[in-house]
């Protein structure tokens, strides 16, 4: 039989499948040093490997390892070996170990470097290199691939993708928590469930980290979320700093593993610290077990992202306004590649209730598969709700799920031929979930039944391919109340009707509803209240609205989904009931106060920055600058207020931060409150066509190498509030595309920022490039390791030793 | 272990310019509070170290028993001299507050520029604590003050070969940019010599930081040490 058919076949037996233990550790302990990489034994000294591992087969391991856990590009970088030189050393010696009776894995773990956002590797290159992995292995012999020890979602989702797309070889896959149920990177066991047991998987588990006893509970809760066998390698207990040795003993180890047999522990082995003598104790103590697969849980429906996971077992709100569809200033920001517009949305979504978020960046002009690659990334960077992938595009669908480190919705398959044969399989590749939509060939069918048939095909379609039941959510689609007044209740019906008889999850679109109708929110509010209380589990709202976000909370309580009203009187614990209308008076009610917490920038008042507007920028207070601006425009005119009220104000909390008056927080705050009132002043002149009030584009930049941004961020803030253009190209920045955006937009400053002295070097290299090709074009650059002499060496024009400084070079540069 | 209260003096100094000591107003300490609320939520300390014998090593540089590491250069040797052993550690608030920084950074930049500072606080403070510990371990043994790559003429590019020797990936969840940079962000590793007879308790010197053309406190006046 074809030894990958054995892997499958051990998996299908009602048997054990015993692993190894750790090699590392038996290395050291035979005395090779701490830090060197185990794998060049296997060209150095195979011998010395071949004993180990058979000792693991004599024991009873049944697959063994081979030395490849660190054999990648990365990883070997130093060595002056190739991956493919050691992979195929390494299985060759495993196999020579194995003589058969055992087969062999190639080992994958972690590359060794951070994948964005936390590092700067991309999971485009993770890939890359796991596929040169995977690739030698199978071709070496390989029997199956185990990748291990995993710690990033992302990174452990670009690997199996790397191994499944590239090899036939079966796949284990298992991640190293930590006794809070998280990996280091905050992942959780149940993401790690769906998101890599969504990808068809053969194996998935737990290895490293801890021993036997605190794992305990990180393979139970496993077991409630996976149906996939579950592999677990422990340690040895913990290591003592003085000694290197392992605290517990083989017949401890084997004690607690026992305790998982009930779990539906398939594949028991050991990590660190454990030795022959624990597999072979191990194989003794569980000959008097037999595995027993777990019984099935409930179907459970639920998406997440690494860190958070969102179970559909009550009414979701998903958020919708990350899409350009009728939106002036989102379509502007995605042609720019504006993220920070994006990801504001992405926030206060998140803050104000979504548990899911929809991203869609259809526009015609765009490169839609890669402006939904580079969103869905951004998003995930500062966010950790769930995403719905909402794209016409199978491309750009499939290309939001590669970088979604997560379980998405795919919104949407309808009931067409072609977009069931298109949507379909990529849902079920990733494990993703996806939103049907009662519509076909014919448009939207008239009657609830009609609707709930198109409903049935698109289930049974997606069932036939593996995708299960609970991951299937209908849309019963919204029709306008003011065009199709007796459909409405046809929708609702239709919703309850796939709920009941099908047993599927729905959502629904809710505001077209009110299209043409006077009070829009109203219908909204009603309309929603309407479809949960006939079903609905997944609303699409815009989750900013308090009153659509409300009725879901309200809808919470009423049906006993909110236990004690919790959650809603958490919400609503310092509402203030708003004052009658025609009150008059202050505008602002909101629950916040967060204006309130701006600093008393400067103790000697408003010296130098004149009038209310002033004394609230210095303040910091957002709002009020906001209304006075508004009030001022009335009466003044537009670049009298920024050259009389604003800059001054703005240059007096500059003053005071650098005269050691204010903290750099009080600067920020006055720079955002100042903001406001640009806002209100671009807002006037966009109304009235009037002139620009931009003083000049400034390209920032940190530079290549560099992933700490802050200071960079700090500089742009000061900046675009004193009027200035800024395109930020944001941090890890190729010395080329710096280039390109100075050319691009005839930029006459570009400011770079270093932080550490190793990447001082790509600053000097991007100086160097744009002083060769844009000698009009003034460089200045800041940082923490930087000094106004070495500035001068690498030929910067200008050293800025804060944002204040940058400010004063600006004004310099642009007079 | 959880870092109860971030030092807030270390906090300000990270937050004012060269000159002047501004105090901070009760607006400032409310944003404070707040900031350290949520970053004591986002922090999650973890930590790891070993001790080595020191051997004598070739060509000046300090090797250590059963390590491949060898530590090059005059600083760390006279760091290291009189010593018996050394300790490697690395110590790490993890990759949450790096999370919290990046949200920060899209529209509350006031509080990401206090989340960084207090969080480049918290980690000091973070060794601080594991010193105490190893200080606890080694009753009677006296112990010197922490030394890191990069500093005077120990050279940053062993980070790398000293995160193996402490296995940090898998530990504590620590790696390297290709730059040398730390990721999370906020960590540190450092050597600790120790000896049974007392070493100089000095702090470390600016003379011998790598940050001393440049260092924040330095420009102010002040010292980061002691």
């Amino acid at each position: 039989m074809d030894r990958k058919q054995t892997f499958k076949k051990l998996l299908e037996d009602n048997e054990f499948v015993f692993l190894d233990g750790g090699t590392g550790t038996m290395l050291q302990n035979m005395g090779m040093k701490l830090g060197e990489i185990p794998d060049l034994l296997n060209i150095k000294d195979p011998e010395m490997l071949i004993g180990l591992q058979r000792s693991y087969i004599d024991a009873g391991a049944m697959i063994i390892n081979a030395s490849t856990f660190s054999s990648n590009r990365y990883k070997l970088g130093r060595t002056g070996y190739t991956t493919e030189e050691v992979i195929s050393a390494a299985i060759a010696v495993s196999r020579k170990a194995a003589e058969g009776r055992a087969l062999v894995a190639l080992d994958i773990g972690p590359l060794g470097l951070m994948v964005e956002p936390t590092g700067n590797l991309s999971m485009e290159e993770a890939y890359d290199a796991f596929r040169e992995a995977a690739v030698a292995g199978e071709k070496a012999g390989a029997d199956l691939v185990f990748i291990e020890t995993m710690t990033d979602l992302a990174e452990l989702k670009a690997a199996v993708l790397a191994v499944r797309e590239n090899t036939e070889l079966p796949v284990m896959a298992s991640m190293s928590f930590d006794a809070n149920l998280r990996t280091f990177t905050g992942c959780s066991v149940e993401a790690m469930a769906m998101t890599i047991g969504g990808l068809g998987v053969d194996a998935l588990g737990i290895n490293c980290s801890l021993g036997p006893r605190e794992m305990y509970p990180i393979v139970e809760k496993l077991s409630e979320w996976t149906r996939v066998p579950m592999l677990v390698k422990p340690n040895a207990g913990l290591p003592d700093p003085k000694t290197g040795e392992y605290s517990i003993t083989a017949e401890e180890f084997a004690d607690c593993m026992e305790q998982m047999i009930p779990l539906g522990l398939k594949l028991p082995g050991g990590c660190c610290g454990t030795t022959p003598e624990f597999i072979k104790t191990l194989r003794e103590r569980f000959s008097k077990h037999r595995f027993t697969a777990p019984a099935a849980g409930a179907a459970r429906s639920a998406v997440c992202s690494a860190n958070r996971t969102v179970v559909i077992d009550q009414p979701r709100i998903i958020g919708e306004r990350i899409n350009p569809t009728g939106k002036k200033l989102f379509k502007e920001a995605l042609k720019k590649r504006d993220m920070g517009y994006i990801l504001s949305q992405a926030i206060s979504q998140a803050e104000a209730g979504a548990d899911i978020l929809d991203i869609n960046v259809g526009l015609p002009e765009i490169d839609e598969p890669e402006m939904m690659r580079g969103v869905v990334k951004a998003v995930q960077a500062v966010t950790d709700v769930p995403l719905q992938i909402d794209s016409s595009d199978p491309a750009a669908v499939e290309a939001g799920l590669r970088a979604c480190s997560g379980k998405a919705i795919v919104n949407s398959v309808n009931g067409e031929e072609k977009s069931l044969a298109a949507v379909l399989p990529i849902v079920k590749k990733y494990g993703a979930a996806v939103v049907g939509l009662t519509l076909d060939e014919n448009g939207i069918p008239k009657t609830a039944q009609a609707r709930i048939d198109i409903a049935k095909r698109i289930m049974d379609r997606a069932v036939a391919i593996g995708i299960p039941k609970e991951d299937i959510y209908i849309d019963c689609l919204t029709l306008t109340a003011s065009a199709e007044q007796e459909n409405v209740l046809e929708t609702v019906r239709a919703l309850r009707r796939v709920k009941e008889e099908l047993g599927l999850k729905t959502v629904l679109g809710v505001s077209n509803i009110s299209f043409g109708l006077p009070n829009r929110g109203l219908i909204n509010r009603n309309f929603l209240a309407m479809a949960l209380s006939y079903g609905l589990d997944l609303p699409i709202i815009n989750p900013n609205d308090e009153e659509m976000t409300g009725a879901v909370r309200a809808y919470k309580v009423l049906a006993a989904i909110d236990r004690n009203s919790t959650e809603y009187i958490e919400a609503y614990k310092d509402y203030v009931a708003p004052a009658p209308a025609g009150a008059g008076g202050q505008s602002s009610g909101s629950a916040g106060g967060q204006a309130s917490a701006a600093g008393t920038s400067g103790a000697e008042g408003a010296s130098g920055a004149s009038g209310p507007l002033g004394s609230a920028i210095l303040h910091g207070l957002k709002d009020d600058c906001a209304r006075i601006t508004a009030e001022m425009l009335e009466t003044t005119d537009s670049l009298d207020i920024v050259n009389e009220h604003l800059i001054p104000a703005l240059d007096k909390a500059g003053e005071d931060f650098e005269k050691g008056r204010s903290f750099l927080p009080q600067l920020i705050m006055s720079a955002t409150a100042a903001q406001a009132s640009f806002d209100e002043i671009k807002k006037r002149l966009a109304r009235t066509g009037g002139g620009d009030v931009s003083k000049g584009k400034i390209v920032l930049a940190t530079v290549k190498g560099d992933i700490h941004d802050i200071g960079k961020n700090i500089v742009k803030v000061l900046l675009e509030n004193y009027g200035y253009e800024i395109i930020d190209l944001g941090r890890d920045v190729d010395k080329e595309r710096v280039l390109e955006a100075v050319v691009e937009n005839d930029v006459h400053l570009v400011g770079l920022s270093a932080l550490m002295t190793t990447t001082l070097g790509s600053m000097a290299d991007t100086i160097s490039l744009i002083a060769d090709k844009r000698c009009d074009c003034k460089v200045m650059v800041g940082g923490a390791v930087l000094t106004p002499e070495y500035a001068a060496n690498i030929g910067a024009d200008f050293y800025a030793r804060d944002a204040k400084e940058a400010v004063d070079i600006a004004k310099k540069v642009f007079g | 272990m959880i870092i109860p209260k971030v030092n807030r003096r270390d906090t300000l100094r990270y937050l004012r310019s060269k000159a002047g000591q501004p105090e901070a107003d009760a607006a400032l300490e409310k944003l404070l509070d707040e900031c350290e609320e949520r970053l004591n939520k986002a922090i999650v300390p973890r930590y790891t170290y070993r001790q080595f014998r020191i051997i004598s090593g070739e060509d000046g540089g300090v090797a250590l028993d059963g390590c491949r590491l060898v530590l090059e250069g005059e600083d760390i040797r006279r760091h290291l001299a009189g010593c018996d052993s050394a300790i490697l550690l690395v110590a790490t608030l993890s990759d949450g507050v790096d999370r919290l920084i990046r949200l920060a950074q899209v529209g509350d930049m006031e509080r990401a520029v206090v989340y960084d500072a207090m969080a480049s606080t918290a980690v000091e403070d973070l060794l601080d604590k594991i010193e105490l510990e190893i200080a606890e371990r080694e009753k009677g043994r006296y112990m010197t003050w922490r030394f890191s790559p990069g500093y005077g003429d120990l050279p940053i590019d062993c980070q790398g070969e000293f995160l193996e020797a402490l296995d940090a990936d898998r530990r504590v969840g620590v790696r390297l940019t290709p730059g040398m940079l730390l990721v999370p962000t906020k960590s540190v590793t450092a050597i600790i010599g120790l000896s049974d007879a007392p070493t100089e308790k000095k702090t470390g010197s600016c003379a011998t930081c790598n940050m001393r053309e440049t260092c924040a406190f330095r420009k102010t006046g002040e010292r980061c040490g002691g």
